[in-house]
C-alpha cells in the first residue's frame, strides 16, 4: 500500500472513531447539561446546548425529600445482598459443576441453570408477583427483590465460576491434599484465592445488574422500600417533568458502580488472564 | 518409618493400567520406576498417594494398610510433574505449605524452610513467587516442599524429565546427596532411562498391565528380561534384527541368518555364529524365528589399520558358516562389511548407521572420526554380547 492511500484508510478510520465516540458521549453530555439548567431551560422548544444560568444547586435539591436518600441506599441494601448471595451460591455451584461434573448432574444441569437466564423476564413477571406475595416478607421489601434477582444472577455467576474453577489447575488441589490439607481447607488456602479475581469480576456484574433492575422492582416494591430506579421517573411538579432533577439524581445514582469499577477493575484485567499457571 | 509394599494392585478406566502389580521399597531405597509415556506410571503415585482409588489390591507402609486412608492422612510426599507450586504464594509460603498443614510453630517452620532451601540452593527465592524463576528452581522448590515434609514415603513424578540437559544433571547430582531420601522409601518414576540408571539402587521396568522386569540397573542392561525392556534402556536404541537359527555341521554349531538380508541386493546376507555361551540355550529351538538385539555399544567401527587386516573374504558380508563355522578376522571377531547411511557426531561419541547387507545397524563410534553417506566401513560384532528373544513374546531365550 503506497504511503498516501494508507494516511487516508487511517484518515477514515479516525474520523468514523470520531464520529462514534460523539455519538456514544453525546447523551452522557445531554444528561450533565440538562441536570445544571432550570426546569424552564429544560422545557424550551429550541435546546440549549450550553446551560445559561448554571444551577449546581440541582444536585442537593434532590435530597430535600428525604426518601430519595432512602431510595439510593434500599438500591443498595438489595444490590449488596444479592451480589453476596449469587456469590456465595454461585461460587459452590460452579466448583461442583467444575470438579465433579458427574455427580453434580453434569453438563445437562449446568446448561439448565444457565437457560433460566435466556427466557424473557417479562414472561414470568406476574407468576412471580403472586408467588412472593404469598411469602411471609411479601413482595415491598428488600428480601424479595435480593431473592428474586438471584433467577438471573446467580446462573452467570455459577457458570462463570464454572469456567474459572476449570483453568484452576486440580494438581494444586490434590498437591495440597498431600501437604495435609482436608480438601475443605485446600479449597481455602489454593483455590480460592486461584479464582478471587474472577469472583470479584462475577461480583461487579452482579452488583451492576442488580442495581440497575427496573422491571421487576417497579411492580414488587414501592412503598415500605423504593429503588431508585423507581424514584427515578417521579421527578415531575403537575403535569411537568423535572428533567434538571431527574438527570442530577441519575448522575448521582451512577457513582456508585463507577466508583466500583475504577477500584475493581486492575482485579477484573487480573481475572481475564487467570489460567496462566504453570508458566 | 519403614518399607512401601504394594500388593495386587489393579486399576484400569475403560481399559487396565495397572494389572496385580506387586514390588516392596525397602526402607531407605531409591526404586526407579521407568517406561514410556502413558503407561500408567503416574497412575500408580497417584494410587499409592490416595489421589485414585484402586479397583483392588493394598498399599501398605511400614506394615500399615493405608488403602482406605484420603491423601492427608497418608504421610506421603509427592512431586508432580507440572510442579503444582501454588502460584499465589511466594517461595517460602510453598515450601512452608506442608508444615502449616500442621500447625507446626512459626519459628520452627522458618528454620525448617530456610534449611531446606539452603540444601536445594534456592534461598536467595524465597520471596519470589513462582512465576518469577525457572523451570529449575520451580522443580528444586516443589522438591524442598516435600522435602520439609519429612514424609514416610516419597514420590518423585518425572521431577526434572523436562528440564534442560545441565540442569537436569546438576539436579541428579544434588539426588545423589540428599540424605533425607536414605531414610525412607522413595518411589521415583520417569521415562528417562539415563536417570533410572544414573538415581537407582534397583530399577522396575513398566510395561503394558504392569512391572515387567525388576533388578539392579547393570542388571537389566545386560540380562533384559524381554525385547521391550532391551529397546527401552540404552541410547542410542538397541538394534533389533529378526533372524532365523541354524545347525550347522555335526559339532553342534548353531548360526544365525538376517531375515530379509538375504534376498537383499546381490543376494548377500547377514549371517553370523552364535556364542558358545549362548548355543546350549539355542541348540534346541532348532530353525526357528528369533529376534536379536545388539547393543550399539557393542558393534565397534574397525580403523584403516585394522580394516586392511581383517580379511573378510570376497563377499560384502563374512559368511562364517561357510568357511569353518568361527568368525576369526580381526582378533578372532566376526567382521562385517557395511555401508554408511548416516553419521551423528554428537561430541561424546559418534553415532553412526550403516547398511549391512540390507539390515540397518547402529554403531557407537570414537567422537573423532568422520563417515560420509555411502562409504564403505567394516563392522565388529561380539557374538558374546548378542542378546536372543522369542519372535513372538519377545521373552529372553537365554537368561
Amino acid at each position: 500500500m503506497s504511503d498516501s492511500s494508507y494516511r487516508l484508510v487511517r484518515g477514515l478510520l479516525l474520523a468514523f472513531l470520531g464520529l462514534w465516540l460523539l455519538l456514544t458521549l453525546f447523551p452522557f453530555y445531554w444528561q450533565i447539561i440538562t441536570a445544571l439548567k432550570d426546569a424552564a431551560e429544560t422545557n424550551r422548544t429550541i435546546p440549549t446546548f450550553w446551560p445559561e444560568v448554571w444551577h449546581p444547586e440541582n444536585f442537593k435539591l434532590v435530597f430535600a425529600e428525604r426518601s430519595n436518600l432512602q431510595a439510593l441506599i434500599d438500591s443498595f441494601v438489595i444490590a449488596t445482598g444479592n451480589t453476596l448471595a449469587s456469590l456465595v451460591l454461585g461460587t459452590l455451584a460452579g466448583y461442583a459443576f467444575a470438579r465433579f461434573p458427574r455427580q453434580a448432574g453434569g453438563e445437562n444441569l449446568a446448561f439448565w441453570i444457565l437457560s433460566n437466564r435466556m427466557f424473557p423476564p417479562v414472561a414470568v413477571l406476574v407468576p412471580m408477583f403472586f408467588l412472593f406475595d404469598a411469602t411471609p416478607w411479601g413482595t415491598d421489601s428488600h428480601l424479595s427483590l435480593i431473592i428474586l434477582y438471584l433467577v438471573f444472577n446467580m446462573p452467570l455467576a455459577t457458570w462463570l465460576m464454572m469456567v474459572f474453577f476449570r483453568d484452576a489447575p486440580r494438581e494444586l488441589e490434590e498437591a495440597a491434599y498431600l501437604d495435609g490439607y482436608t480438601p475443605i481447607k485446600a479449597f481455602f488456602k489454593v483455590t480460592l484465592p486461584l479464582v478471587l479475581p474472577g469472583m470479584i469480576s462475577v461480583a461487579m456484574l452482579c452488583w451492576i445488574f442488580a442495581w440497575n433492575e427496573y422491571l421487576f422492582a417497579n411492580l414488587f416494591v414501592g412503598t415500605a422500600v423504593k429503588t431508585f430506579t423507581i424514584v427515578i421517573p417521579t421527578f415531575t411538579h403537575g403535569s411537568q417533568t423535572l428533567w434538571n432533577l431527574q438527570m442530577a439524581f441519575s448522575l448521582i445514582a451512577m457513582l456508585p458502580p463507577l466508583v466500583l469499577f475504577i477500584v475493581l477493575r486492575r482485579y477484573m484485567v487480573r481475572g481475564l488472564s487467570l489460567g496462566v499457571v504453570k508458566g | 518409618m519403614g518399607e512401601l509394599r504394594v500388593e495386587g494392585l489393579c486399576k484400569g478406566w475403560d481399559f487396565p493400567v495397572l494389572d496385580r502389580l506387586d514390588f516392596t521399597v525397602a526402607e531407605g531405597e531409591f526404586f526407579v520406576v521407568v517406561g514410556p509415556s502413558g503407561i500408567g506410571k503416574t497412575t500408580l503415585l497417584r494410587l499409592i498417594a490416595g489421589l485414585e482409588r484402586p479397583d483392588a489390591g493394598r498399599v501398605l507402609v511400614g506394615g500399615r494398610d493405608i488403602t482406605g486412608l484420603p491423601p492427608y492422612r497418608r504421610n506421603v510426599a509427592m512431586t508432580f510433574e507440572s510442579y503444582a507450586l501454588y502460584p499465589h504464594l511466594s517461595v517460602f509460603e510453598n515450601i512452608a505449605s506442608p508444615l502449616r498443614a500442621r500447625k507446626i510453630a512459626r519459628a520452627e517452620i522458618g528454620a525448617a524452610v530456610r534449611q531446606a532451601a539452603a540444601m536445594l540452593r534456592i534461598d536467595e527465592l524465597l520471596e519470589r513467587r513462582p512465576g518469577e524463576i525457572s523451570g529449575g528452581q520451580k522443580q528444586r522448590t516443589a522438591l524442598a516442599r516435600t522435602l520439609v515434609a519429612r514424609p514416610e514415603v516419597y514420590l518423585l513424578d518425572e521431577p526434572i524429565s523436562h528440564l534442560d540437559a545441565r540442569i537436569r544433571h546438576e539436579l541428579r547430582q544434588q539426588f545423589h546427596g540428599l540424605e533425607e531420601l536414605r531414610r525412607v522409601a522413595t518411589l521415583y518414576v520417569t521415562h528417562d532411562y539415563a536417570e533410572a540408571l544414573s538415581l537407582a539402587d534397583r530399577i522396575g521396568v513398566m510395561g503394558a498391565g504392569g512391572l515387567v522386569q525388576v533388578g539392579a540397573a547393570r542388571d537389566i542392561f545386560e540380562r533384559p528380561a524381554s525385547l521391550f525392556v532391551a529397546q527401552h534402556l540404552g541410547q542410542p536404541s538397541i538394534n533389533v534384527v529378526e533372524a532365523e537359527l541354524h545347525q550347522t555341521g555335526g559339532d553342534g554349531a548353531v548360526h544365525w541368518a538376517a531375515t530379509g538380508a538375504a534376498g537383499a541386493a546381490g543376494g548377500k546376507g547377514l549371517t553370523l555364529p552364535v556364542a558358545d555361551a549362548h548355543r546350549a540355550a539355542l541348540s534346541n529351538l532348532g530353525t526357528a524365528t528369533v529376534m536379536l538385539g545388539i547393543r550399539p555399544q557393542f558393534v565397534s567401527v574397525l580403523g584403516n589399520a585394522e580394516s586392511a587386516a581383517a580379511r573378510t573374504g570376497d563377499g560384502s558380508c563374512t559368511d562364517v558358516a561357510a568357511r569353518d563355522g568361527r568368525g576369526t578376522a580381526g582378533g578372532g571377531l566376526p567382521v562385517i562389511d557395511a555401508t554408511v547411511e548416516l553419521y551423528e557426531p554428537l561430541g561424546a561419541t559418534g553415532v553412526l548407521i550403516a547398511d549391512a547387507g540390507g539390515v540397518p545397524l547402529t554403531a557407537t563410534t570414537d567422537p573423532d572420526r568422520t563417515f560420509h553417506y555411502g562409504e564403505r566401513v567394516k563392522l565388529r560384532l561380539r557374538p558374546e554380547t548378542v542378546l536372543y528373544f522369542d519372535a513372538r513374546s519377545g521373552a529372553n531365550l537365554v537368561d
